[in-house]
């Protein structure tokens, strides 16, 4: 047995840690995820003006600060008893600002966190064994996908072409979201009652430009065809079966016009996307389409026990067309991508949030009771550094994230659980293929490829929002005064594009806040063992994975653990979130506070 | 003086033999992107001799969101900005292809993937690189740093290590200027004990620099998050020597050691602010969505040293007060204590002893008017005894004020 470490893993967002053991035919046997850091937040809103949230509790992330802003603007909605009056044209505003969220965060994982793992050498290796489609396919990954800082043996290489083009279209979604939020990251617009800007002409019309132009990106880099041909016959397909045999029809011709030639390059079509559905996957790749290598990353990252497993979907994004207002428990028939919670085995059910607990028996945390729920919880930070030690193994407590629960089951959160649970065509159509051919249908590669599908379901959406639903100089909040929030309760349900996204409020007669506390994506993903010691959905993820690229299939290489790599990067992690975490209040025993 | 004019002025100096004076005023005057066009052909000539610069980029206890913001530069992006400046970023957490790896306990290959690798070589065998630091450093529980470990070694130590041998630390972001939202008052703070590089809020005996003895020059890049251009431009000017650390940096930085070309000293984001003439005119908003100036919301803008309403965001599109919300005062030292609740009005909230010659000085620039109704105002609804103890120098010294 040998112990493999990664520490930090690097290209996520914050200090995370996982340390594995790995038999001796390279199968990671056992994980922990640990989170690095402490860094307490919520605690430093208690006894201070609730609508101070929206601002505030974004800065816990600045890679989805537009996602926490939108939930506590939802629970202060709640809170302010005003939810049902949010003004139609403020929710289209907060879709439109959460959409552009979406889309530059999914293209900055898929391209700058996790897709620079595709030129890792161990893929050159293994690639130019297969002749001239071998080194045509590993030059294209690493002429793509190379990030900014890289070295081999003292040399730089340029960044990758996709790498770089996928950065403008960053910076150009992130200028739209300023240009109605006035700057990104920590961006202004969310505020209880609706948003604090109504747009103008100008300001849709050049939204809508933005968002054209990043979809030409998506056409010419990510896809390969014009976007609305592949949402036609995907996401709008009639069947899952269809939007797969879609997909697979696409790959095979664009095969029959390259194995000639050895042209795998984005002119002769070959997108991001196909590019990564033929040769990462082996059932697409080697098994339908005949393909003599792949890079196997269906077989990493799956689940083993569907029993300990679930996909959790809380909804995300109003639907204009039922006028002012909302519901904060959010039924699954009040969004477009809705709520629900579905097992291992791919059933689904409705969502409740009263089924959602938290555990710390793994945790850094002092409490009598290990299981809360999050609006009852209690966060006692473990004060003696002898304590904190990430390196005493799976029966102790290791991380400084806490381990989330729904019904008492480990949940995936992220597009994967969203895509699932809205039954969207080809990641429905994907995740059964898998199922039936003896794989999990959660793995490496269809996480990936619902995060690349997730911004082709949200590009349509978002185009209808701002020029059918969109009012410019429409009304975009309800009037409030800070003493409509005394001795309230609010709740704040909503999606960041990592997952599940929650926050929790309370208030005095006074109207200042008593409890705050935020139950983010990355705890979910990125959980301890529960007090059953049921691993986190990261750790069950890793649990029987490979250690080394493809398979091992250049023999172990513990010193190359991409199979660690690919799937720990594969939730997108976010540490920052996922341990902003605490409150112990002992000076005021009557306020007890906790957060995540 | 508009932008062609500004240009005609700058244009037929000889951009090498400028001296760092003109250089600053002509990158504030002329903005980045002016700037960058105006020089390109003599920046690419002065690299012809401009040594290379190495670029050390740690990440403390933050939220990335300063990277992400330096992700979002425009004229220069990221990548004309390590190129221009003949920059050579060593290790970036967020944008390199290594990781830390261990096997059985004991670091594993090569610096081509394992970051621990290629971070001690840089710590051994670097000397005199730029330190960018992002985030607060971790001192808590109990003066320990465990709070963050990385890589099996508390982050303190790393810190340390890297700040002692760079040539100067450039804090990025209000969590390394100040430790920000990090230091916020609450119960647990002195447990959290999140330090700032060269202060702790406004308190300069709490930066880690003095806790670790670290006499590193400092440079100071305030906001939440920063700017891009207020650090690219800063770097930029040191790498080809305009700004000559440690030589120049007492007349380049105020008190918070920040540049005063890009937080001015005598003027704030109200001086230029859109809202500007709703103001010189008394007409406030007192809910939002709408047009009017935001004060009375609790724009803290008319306390903020920050060329944001001049420089813009994000492709130089827009900025906070402009987008309908009050300014937060991101980039004052005692953020976010100092400028909550940010929806109340200043006078009512009492973050802020806000006094005559205060006023007066925020209000010269745009009208005696405005003067005279704060005045007014302040009279009518200030009750002094409710406040006392509060001294002019201590609101000054709370919201970062220059006299």
């Amino acid at each position: 047995m040998v112990e493999v470490t990664v520490d930090p893993l690097s290209r996520i967002e914050g200090h995370y840690r996982i340390n594995t053991e790995v038999s001796e035919d390279g199968v990671i046997t056992d994980a922990q995820s640990n989170g690095l850091v402490f860094r307490g937040f919520e605690r430093s809103l208690l006894h201070h003006d609730p609508r101070d949230a929206a601002l505030f509790t974004m800065r816990i992330c600045g890679v989805c600060p537009v996602c926490h802003s939108i939930t506590a603007a939802n629970a202060l909605d709640d809170l302010f008893g005003v939810a049902d009056q949010v003004p139609k044209n403020a929710l289209v505003m907060r879709n439109v600002h959460q959409a552009m969220n979406f889309i530059a965060s999914h293209a900055a994982h898929i391209y700058v966190l996790w897709g620079p793992d595709l030129a890792n050498p161990a893929y050159r290796d293994i690639l130019t064994q297969y002749g001239d489609v071998g080194n045509a396919v590993w030059g294209e990954l690493s002429g793509r996908f190379m990030p900014l800082v890289n070295l081999e043996r003292g040399t730089r290489y340029p960044a990758g072409s996709s790498y770089v083009a996928a950065l403008r279209e960053f910076r150009r979604l992130h200028e739209g979201i300023a240009l109605i939020a006035g700057k990104m990251p920590h961006p202004v617009l969310q505020h209880v009652g609706g948003v604090v800007y109504s747009p103008t002409v100008a300001d849709i019309q050049k939204l809508i430009s933005y968002v054209s132009q990043t979809a030409r990106f998506v056409e010419n880099f990510t896809l390969g065809v014009p976007p609305e041909t592949w949402i036609e016959n995907t996401y709008r397909a009639s069947s899952p079966e269809s939007a797969v045999n879609f997909v697979i029809e696409r790959l095979q011709e664009l095969l029959d016009n390259s194995l000639n030639n050895n042209d795998f390059s984005h002119a002769s079509g070959w997108g991001d996307v196909p590019l990564f559905a033929a040769f990462g996957s082996e059932l697409v790749g080697e098994t339908l389409l005949g393909l003599p290598v792949s890079l196997k990353l269906d077989r990493s990252g799956g689940y083993k026990d569907p029993n300990t497993i679930g996909f959790l979907s809380y909804g995300v994004f109003f639907k204009p067309e039922n006028g002012d207002g909302y519901d904060p428990t959010s039924p699954a028939e009040d969004k477009v991508i809705p709520s629900g919670y579905m097992n291992g085995n791919l059933q689904l059910e409705k969502f409740d949030h009263r089924k959602i607990s938290e555990n710390i028996t793994h945790a850094f945390y002092i409490d009598e009771e290990a299981d809360r729920p999050p609006w009852n919880g209690v966060t006692n930070p473990e004060d003696n550094p002898d304590e904190i030690d990430y390196t005493r193994g799976s029966e102790s407590r290791y991380s400084w994230v806490k381990a989330p629960n729904y019904s008492g089951i480990p949940c995936e959160v992220g597009p994967l659980a969203r895509l699932l649970v809205m039954g969207e065509p080809l990641v429905t159509g994907l995740a059964k293929t898998f199922q039936e051919n003896g794989y999990s249908p959660a793995n490496n590669y269809t996480r990936m490829l619902a995060r690349m599908q997730e911004i082709l379901v949200v590009i349509p959406e978002l185009l209808k929002w701002l020029s059918q639903d969109l009012e410019a100089g429409g009304k975009v909040a309800v009037h409030t005064e800070l003493s409509m929030a005394r001795d309230s309760e609010g709740m704040g349900l909503w999606e960041a594009p990592r997952g599940a996204l929650g926050h929790w409020v309370a208030t005095d007669s006074d109207s200042m806040t008593t409890l705050y506390q935020a139950v983010v994506p990355s705890t979910w993903n990125l959980a301890p063992r529960n007090g059953q010691g049921i691993p986190g959905p990261a750790e069950q993820a890793l649990i029987g994975t490979k250690i080394s690229a493809a398979e091992n299939a250049l023999g172990v290489d513990y010193a190359n653990p991409l199979g660690i790599l690919h799937t720990a990067r594969s939730y997108d992690p976010c540490l920052a979130c996922a341990i902003h975490t605490i409150d112990k209040t002992g000076k005021n025993p009557d306020r007890i506070i906790r957060v995540v | 003086m508009n932008n062609e004019g500004l240009l005609e002025k700058f244009k037929n100096l000889d951009f090498i033999k400028m001296d760092r004076r003109t250089f600053i005023k002509a990158v504030g005057a002329l903005g980045a992107s002016l700037f960058l066009q105006t020089y390109k052909s003599d920046i690419a000539k002065a690299f012809n001799g401009l040594p290379e610069t190495k670029v050390l980029w740690l990440h403390g206890v933050m939220d990335s969101g300063c990277s992400i913001s330096m992700l979002d530069g425009e004229n220069p992006d990221i990548l004309e900005f390590l190129q221009l400046f003949n920059l050579n970023l060593l290790y970036h957490e967020v944008l390199m292809m290594q990781q830390g790896i261990f096997v059985d306990g004991q670091p594993a290959n090569t610096s081509d993937l394992n970051s621990e690798v290629l971070l001690e070589e840089i710590l051994e065998n670097e000397r005199g690189y730029v330190l960018i630091a992002e985030g607060a450093i971790a001192n808590g529980p109990h003066g320990s740093g465990k709070y963050m470990v990385l890589g099996g070694k508390i982050y303190r130590d790393v810190f340390e290590r890297a700040a002692r041998n760079a040539s100067v630390i450039v804090a990025i972001g209000q969590c390394a200027t100040n430790s920000g939202v990090n230091a916020a008052e609450s119960e647990i703070d002195d447990l959290m004990d999140h330090r700032g590089v060269a202060f702790t809020l406004e308190d300069s005996s709490k930066g880690i620099v003095d806790l670790l003895g670290i006499d590193t020059p400092v440079v100071n890049i305030n906001g939440c998050p920063a700017h891009p251009d207020w650090v690219f431009l800063t770097i930029g000017a040191i790498a080809l020597g305009k700004i000559r650390v440690p030589d120049d940096l007492p007349e380049v930085l105020d008190r918070w050691y920040r540049p005063k070309v890009f937080y001015p000293p005598d003027h704030t984001v109200h001086d230029n602010c859109p809202r500007r003439g709703f103001y010189d005119r008394g007409e406030f908003e007192t809910t939002v969505g709408g047009p009017k100036c935001l004060w009375k919301l609790g724009c803290k803008g008319p306390y903020s040293h920050a060329d944001c309403a001049l420089r813009h965001w994000n492709g130089h599109v827009n900025f906070c007060p402009q987008a309908g919300s009050p300014c937060i005062g991101c980039v004052q030292p005692g953020f976010p204590d100092s400028t909550r609740p940010f929806y109340v009005e200043i006078e009512d909230a009492g973050i802020v002893n806000t006094n005559l010659d205060t006023i007066a000085g925020v209000a010269i620039a745009g009208g005696l008017i405005a003067a005279g109704a704060h005045a007014l105002r302040r009279t009518v609804l200030r009750k002094p005894e409710e406040k006392e103890g509060t001294t002019e120098e201590s609101a000054l010294e709370r919201t970062g004020g220059e006299k």
